[in-house]
């Protein structure tokens, strides 16, 4: 079924065009690129206060209230740029491996905020000028910083491997 | 003339050979290269909104310049050696690349530019804002660039 999408998708005018044009994928694809500095560069900053390695001065919920803005507009950034690339590739990407692991990681990667954001930070006020982070908060932060390295390196994969 | 010499005595040295020969070298170096832009772009980003006035406002802008201090230099270290490791890959091939060039040039400006930025403005009273304006969009733009010949340096 999810093959048939991706064939269909393939097939398009759209995602052929996008294929075949001189510029189309370079372009997008160099947005998606810098675009890991806007979505993933933002979130790292989050991660590095949340185990104290900068900002410690400053209350977590006040860092995370005003670097949040732009991780969405980077997250808006990388979707429609990604989409637009698989689009244009989805019969191939479908059976590349990288691919794959990406696609796994990303969803990976979507739970670990949800719950953060369910559990320990709804105390946040309780810890966020401690010295310290709780335990919990510091692994959503290398849970977060892993999984983001395995997504750029599995993203920058899936043009190794064919 | 000199850098055409230099260029070549690289292309020569068992490093640039063992990095050529290796299947997965240039994919791990390309990686790091690519993870540590990562940091780096958002450490930069933060920094130039906040002079800019629209990021992380509840922090002063010398605070914030100087928090980020620290990311920006390893950033600029690990971006540096991993790129040259990437250029001994292949140095003949960079040589005349049109982007490469153009990198080079703005990497160096750029560097010394967001240094400077950043030292002054982590020394900055809070009242002097007008020229770090300036500063923070010519960073971005600096940066924005060299991210745009970077990805070239593949394509053309």
């Amino acid at each position: 079924m999810l093959l048939h999408l991706c064939q269909w998708l393939y097939a398009t005018h759209f995602g052929t065009s996008i294929r075949e044009s001189q510029y189309m994928f370079p372009v997008i694809e160099t947005i998606h690129t810098l675009g890991i500095a806007l979505l993933v560069g933002t979130i790292a900053i989050l991660d590095l206060r949340l185990l104290g390695f900068v900002m410690r001065k400053e209350p977590v919920s006040r860092v995370a209230r005003q670097i949040l803005p732009w991780v969405w507009a980077g997250f808006v950034v990388m979707l429609i740029s990604g989409l637009l690339l698989f689009w244009s590739e989805a019969q191939t990407n479908y059976f590349n491996l990288a691919f794959r692991i990406k696609i796994l990681l990303l969803i990976l990667v979507g739970l670990n905020p949800l719950i953060f954001h369910l559990t320990i930070y709804r105390k946040v006020n309780q810890w966020e000028i401690a010295p310290v982070t709780p335990l919990r908060a510091r692994l959503a932060a290398i849970s977060s910083l892993t999984l983001w390295t395995g997504i750029i390196v599995a993203g920058r994969m899936i043009a190794y491997l064919h | 003339m000199i850098m055409l010499t230099l260029f070549h005595w690289l292309a020569k040295t068992s490093l640039a050979i063992a990095l050529r020969d290796s299947t997965w070298a240039f994919a791990i170096i390309e990686v790091i290269h690519l993870l540590t832009l990562a940091i780096f772009g958002g450490a930069v980003l933060m920094v130039d909104l906040r002079l800019l006035g629209i990021g992380l406002k509840t922090q002063s802008r010398s605070q914030v310049s100087r928090e980020l201090f620290p990311i920006v230099l390893i950033g600029l270290g690990v971006m540096l050696v991993s790129g040259f490791l990437l250029l001994a890959s292949g140095p003949m091939r960079y040589y005349y690349n049109p982007a490469f060039r153009i990198k080079l040039v703005l990497f160096t400006v750029a560097t010394i530019f967001q240094i400077a930025l950043q030292q002054r403005a982590g020394r900055a009273e809070e009242q002097q804002v007008r020229g770090f304006y300036i500063g923070a969009v010519v960073s971005l733009l600096l940066w924005l660039s060299i991210g745009l010949a970077g990805r070239a340096i593949g394509y053309v």
